[in-house]
């Protein structure tokens, strides 16, 4: 059976967000911590969402709007948890 | 044949970009947006909780089971693919490829949610409860607020397969399928941000 091009880029999707949760989880496995750990766990985390977002949802065929919102909410949660964590680490 | 190519310039430029609406019924989407403004505050404040106590949070964390959280994101990415897959399917009037799609997601999700019962009564077995300290009440209620979520999802997707199998949906009329993926993908993003934030972010 032949893949359409859609369901293979999904595939790809799909593979490459279980790939990235592999990382996610190693990191914690190593017991890996501090600021850079967790600004590229917190980036890990935003992009996969986003992707899920953009791509699962369908949303990247949309108007810019909805896809700024998606967005923003993705930077505002992010950004704040980072400020919490630095303010923690400081 | 300077000019020819100017006008087909304009021309080019002239033609609008079709976008398509959210995928499924919109009033889904006011919902969707709450949710996520709800968790986004929960996530928010866990941070700036963990801000005051760095210590206390860091040490209760490393009581969880890092390993269920991280096979519980992929059951979810997982569910979430073969939903994406049931859109698909629909989309090209394979209604029997649709709901075999979708029992999938259901099946894993069902799994999300026995992996997430073992983990609540070990807690709960090792005397843990929310007034235990402020990390267990927030692990506690963002994972159960979350579970709720992911069983609300299961109602959904369930519903959506029976009408499936009964034919309600087609190529032309699929909002209902498409609706309910929209929910469940939700479901699926707020975990993904999760994870890491209770179980691996230290």
């Amino acid at each position: 059976m032949q893949m359409s091009q859609s369901t293979l880029f999904s595939t790809c999707i799909f593979v490459l967000l279980v790939a990235l949760t592999f990382a996610t989880f190693s990191i914690g496995e190593a017991g890996m911590a501090g600021k850079y750990t967790m600004l590229i766990l917190l980036a890990i985390a935003m992009i996969k969402s986003q992707m899920v977002a953009h791509y699962f949802m369908s949303l990247h065929q949309t108007r810019p709007l909805w896809r700024l919102i998606m967005l923003m909410y993705f930077v505002i949660v992010g950004g704040l948890i980072a400020v919490a964590y630095l303010i923690g680490l400081a | 044949m300077q000019t020819t190519n100017m006008i087909s310039v304009k021309e080019s430029s002239l033609e609008k970009i079709e976008y398509q609406n959210l995928p499924g019924d919109f009033a889904l989407w006011i919902f969707i947006f709450a949710e996520m403004l709800v968790f986004g505050v929960l996530f928010i404040a866990y941070a700036f909780s963990r801000a005051q106590n760095v210590a206390l949070f860091n040490d209760s964390q490393l009581t969880l089971n890092r390993g269920f959280g991280a096979i519980n994101t992929v059951i979810l990415i997982t569910s979430s693919y073969f939903v994406v897959r049931g859109v698909a399917a629909i989309k090209k009037d394979l209604t029997h490829q649709c709901a075999y799609w979708l029992s999938g997601a259901l099946v894993l999700g069902s799994v999300f949610v026995g992996i997430k019962m073992v983990e609540f009564y070990e807690k709960f077995n090792a005397g843990i409860s929310m007034s235990t300290n402020n990390f267990y009440m927030f692990y506690l209620s963002l994972t159960f607020f979350h579970l709720m979520h992911v069983l609300m999802g299961m109602v959904i997707l369930a519903t959506i397969i029976a009408r499936t199998r009964r034919g309600a949906y087609s190529a032309k009329q699929h909002t209902g399928v498409e609706t309910g993926a929209s929910f469940w993908h939700m479901v699926d993003f707020l975990w993904i941000i999760l994870f890491p934030l209770v179980y691996v972010i230290r």
